[in-house]
């Protein structure tokens, strides 16, 4: 462990430790039995989905000052459960994790500019249990349980990591979501499972030109639709 | 009067227990062309505490058949929803599964077993309990518990006044407090509201208590909080409260699934859990369960026959791995939970978490792990304090499956998987040469020379680095120079390079901590955890993308509601041709280089990419390497960091192979960019000879960097 990760992590002692505090006064009393501070302090950095810059997953961080002190982002909402209502929580609340709100919200502007790529046709899967999982995740989406059709993607995953259809839904979800930097990620990685495929290398040249739209980057975008041109 | 009734009701009918957080492994999903483990499925059964009969009818059952098996599945609360129980016939060959059907015949596309419960987060006190109700108990339940413990119970007021007079008897007689309340009302108020010590005063309120008990609650709903609150047992410092629990801990099955011979047994703990603990006293416990049999039978709620039949039963116990055999991924999964969640959300609302820990995995890694260092310390003097780490995830999701944190998986001290960062040594080289095919200006055939070097640095010194066979190799192409892990070649590599941007390099591909751009990183003079060197493979088995190593996969409360998930998400951090590139030169060490060991565990038709690493005086041996669906990273060496007689090869890479050798078989799926082309080549000349030319090599060479062609074998 190097000097500058320690600071960092002494840096973030005193609110977590002030977070546990709470925690442990809130309940009936009971402290947890393993706990090690400085460990959970270390291991937060390491494990936490939260490596990344401010977009979640997006522009490479090549500074290796950025890169030491991974940012804590706190995505800041109250979450809609009472277990977790001390607003000390929301501080140390990692970027990735999605808190489950009560009502799914979700951006048209951004579902519009989706749907345009959905009526683009992927060959089935050659597995059966994909297509399966992958027709309950949409009939999920269908229904608004957007986290739900997440999770059903997610082990689909699982089951077919390399399955170039599941990193297709998966992006158009995050897109649809508004999570445009997400979705250009998981397109980004899609393609490389797909380099012989015209329709899943239009497919996803289509998804990364609108997300990166989303995004505000101009020139990145242009260059994805006349990537996507390529194959249409 | 009126304190006491306060009291009760609001113990009664406020939050009645701190429920520990459940923690769940993975759960196991079954479906065409799966291929698992030899083994592993009958493992997984065992721990979920599945029955083999003749014909299964019910959940938590399993039977042979002609083609493979079929397995009564338990219905299970997942996060994403209800999985209903289901009767599926399993047909599987050579480990895989061929088919998945119901009875009617009609396929199924995947059976979700339910998953393994492998700890708890507890509360201070350590009191665990699963809760349950009336219906979930099986027949025969109530009737026992009550002929035991309380036959006038649905009769009595809370109190049984021949009771008390039976226990102020035995007390005058002995002179002191020698026996407790009668009634179960009386012992649920002893054990629920009034504290351990046999003072007066308790025994002045108890019977109050139990009649106010009795006045405000139905008999149903008072047998209810006594079933979920009588103790039964303890595990180390765990309590084990209510027969749920009892029932998970002592037979690996739910409640509603016990045949009469175990509701006995558990009826029969109640009077004294630790002097009849059948793990401990099976004799005793025999005896106990057998006297509870014939109570049963004296009062006509069993025959006589039955009696007979049921005494012969064994007494069944489990025999899986008890819960909290994974405490180095456990560790992991309460520090990053305690993150989202205050402690005492995780300690008492009886949270459920669910982690992707692969149960197989796990088992078989603690097993490598336990094994392998055991044969080391046998074959070297010396290696007494040998510590091992050894870190498993999936190749595409990031998924962390299992996790070692010492040599024999018991873990009583650090974890070494995370805790402890050490020197990597050669496992960096890989980085090098990913920033190397990066600038555009190199591919696999490039020659690099092996001379030796003098690097002068900051300090004045001037830096030598030598290669591990202490000779030099010339001029060799720069595939080889990683497949034989030449130092003086992989020095002059990322000098030229640039050291700055293979530093810049390793931090895209998920490495931590300050790395400070010395020359010496080349060889890797940096310190990692085998955690974040796994992170770093992880990358580069990920098509050069990024993903975060996660082990929790969602939260619900305890009735199911999702509180949190973690979404799947990547970050591009090489380019997919540099890194496609890069595994192939990696499979190259291990089908010629420095990682060739690991076909002495492997089929050859097994592709992996791997490379291993050797520290300084041999103070630390690594492996690190991917197969087509597992990244794993094991380190060897000694606590306190002196020489230890062993290479990555001769060391780390044993782990490595025996565990791998241990997990399911899944094709190696490459997948070649388009803007590469594979070349035959002649290694001497880096041109591309015709393929009837003998010695030549079979590699992927960039578009813009394509070789010369030449039709003689030799130039």
């Amino acid at each position: 462990m190097n000097v500058t990760n320690k600071l960092a992590a002494v840096g973030r002692l005193p609110l977590l430790a002030v977070v546990m505090f709470m925690g442990a006064c809130a309940g009936p009393g009971y402290g947890p039995i393993v706990q090690e501070l400085s460990v959970t302090a270390r291991v937060s950095e390491r494990l936490s989905p939260t490596g990344q810059n401010d977009t979640g997953v997006a522009q490479p961080v090549v500074a290796p000052a950025s890169a030491v002190v991974p940012k804590l982002q706190p995505q800041v909402q109250t979450p809609a459960v009472t277990i977790t209502a001390q607003p000390q929580t929301s501080q140390i609340q990692a970027a990735n994790v999605v808190q489950v709100q009560p009502v799914e919200q979700v951006k048209p502007a951004a579902i519009l500019s989706a749907s345009a790529i959905t009526a683009v046709v992927l060959p089935a899967s050659d597995q059966r249990v994909v297509e399966q999982l992958l027709a309950e995740a949409d009939q999920l989406k269908a229904k608004g349980k957007v986290t739900q059709a997440v999770i059903q993607l997610q082990r689909a995953q699982r089951i077919a990591p390399r399955e170039p259809k599941v990193y297709a839904r998966l992006a158009a979800l995050q897109l649809s979501l508004g999570e445009a930097s997400r979705a250009e990620q998981l397109a980004l990685k899609g393609l490389t499972l797909v380099p012989q495929q015209n329709n899943y290398q239009y497919y996803f040249w289509k998804l990364i030109a609108a997300s990166r739209s989303h995004l505000g980057d101009v020139s990145g975008e242009s260059k994805a639709i006349s990537e996507a041109a390529k194959y249409k | 009067m009126v304190y006491l009734d306060a009291q009760i009701r609001h113990r009664f009918e406020g939050h009645r227990w701190s429920l520990p957080a459940k923690v769940y492994a993975r759960p196991l999903e079954l479906f065409t062309g799966q291929q698992l483990a030899h083994g592993q499925l009958n493992y997984e059964l065992k721990q979920l505490g599945y029955r083999w009969v003749n014909q299964a009818k019910a959940p938590g059952q399993v039977q042979k058949t002609a083609t493979g098996i079929a397995i009564y599945s338990r219905g299970f609360r997942f996060a994403d929803g209800d999985q209903a129980s289901r009767l599926a016939q399993v047909n599987i060959a050579n480990d895989k599964v061929q088919a998945l059907r119901q009875l009617n015949g009609q396929s199924i596309a995947v059976l979700r077993l339910e998953p393994q419960l492998v700890g708890g987060i507890y509360p201070a006190h350590n009191e665990d309990r699963e809760l349950i109700q009336l219906d979930d108990l099986p027949n025969g339940f109530i009737e026992t518990l009550l002929a035991v413990e309380d036959r006038q119970y649905y009769q009595h007021y809370g109190v049984s006044p021949w009771g008390i007079a039976r226990a102020m008897w035995a007390n005058l007689k002995a002179g002191a407090i020698v026996q407790g309340g009668s009634t179960l009302t009386q012992q649920l108020v002893k054990n629920f509201y009034l504290t351990d010590q046999q003072t007066l005063w308790r025994k002045l309120v108890e019977a109050p208590m139990a009649l106010l008990l009795n006045l405000h609650y139905s008999k149903d709903e008072v047998l209810e909080v006594y079933l979920n609150e009588v103790f039964v047992g303890q595990a180390g410092k765990r309590a084990i409260h209510g027969f749920g629990l009892a029932s998970r801990f002592y037979f690996g099955q739910p409640v509603s699934e016990l045949r009469l011979h175990q509701v006995a047994l558990l009826v029969g703990l109640v009077k004294g859990p630790s002097y009849y603990n059948p793990q401990r006293h099976p004799k005793r416990a025999k005896q106990r369960r057998n006297l509870v049999l014939s109570v049963l039978a004296q009062q006509g709620l069993i025959s006589e026959s039955q009696k007979q039949q049921y005494q012969a039963l064994p007494l069944d116990l489990s025999t899986a791995q008890k819960v909290s055999r994974y405490p180095a991924y456990m560790d992991v999964v309460r520090q990053q939970l305690q993150q989202h969640y205050p402690a005492s959300a995780l300690s008492s609302h009886g949270l459920r978490i669910f982690t992707s820990l692969d149960p197989w995995i796990q088992h078989q890694s603690d097993l490598a792990m336990r094994g392998q260092v055991k044969q080391l310390q046998k074959q070297h003097e010396g290696l007494e304090s040998l510590q091992g780490a050894l870190v498993v995830s999936q190749r595409d999701s990031g998924e962390l499956l299992a996790l070692v944190g010492d040599k024999d998986g018991g873990y009583a001290g650090h974890n070494w998987a995370l805790d402890k960062t050490r020197q990597v040594g050669s496992l960096l080289k890989p980085v090098v040469h990913l920033s190397a095919l990066e600038s555009g200006r190199y591919h696999l055939m490039s020659a690099v020379d092996d001379a030796p070097i003098a690097v002068p640095q900051a300090d004045g010194s001037v830096w030598k680095p030598q290669n591990y066979d202490l000779t030099s190799h010339g001029v060799v192409p720069m595939y080889q120079a990683l497949a034989k892990s030449y130092n003086q070649a992989n020095v002059r590599l990322g000098l030229d390079v640039g050291v700055k941007r293979v530093v810049s390099q390793l931090y895209q591909l998920g490495a931590e901590g300050n790395i400070p751009a010395y020359p010496s990183v080349l060889l890797g003079a940096v310190e990692m955890s085998p955690l974040n060197v796994n992170q770093v493979y992880q990358t580069i088995a990920g098509n050069g993308f990024y993903s975060p190593l996660t082990l929790v996969r969602q939260v619900t409360e305890a009735n199911g509601v999702l509180l949190s998930h973690f979404p799947y998400a990547v970050r591009q951090a090489a380019s997919n041709e540099s890194v496609y590139l890069l595994q192939q030169e990696m499979r190259k060490v291990a089908t010629a280089g420095t990682a060739r060991g690991v076909y002495r565990y492997l089929p050859k038709q097994q592709q992996v990419a791997a490379k291993t690493g050797t520290t300084n005086d041999q103070r630390d041996s690594w492996f690190s390497g991917f197969s087509g669906q597992y990244v794993a990273t094991t380190w060897l060496g000694r606590e306190d960091a002196k020489p230890t007689p062993l290479t990555g090869a001769s060391g780390a890479l044993k782990v490595w192979g025996e565990l791998m050798k241990n997990l399911a078989y899944t094709p190696y799926q490459d997948i070649k960019p388009q803007s590469v082309d594979y070349y035959y080549l002649n290694p001497k000349t880096g041109k591309a000879m015709p393929s009837r030319c003998a010695d030549g090599v079979w590699l992927p060479i960039q578009k813009p960097l394509a070789p010369v062609a030449t039709k003689q074998c030799g130039y």
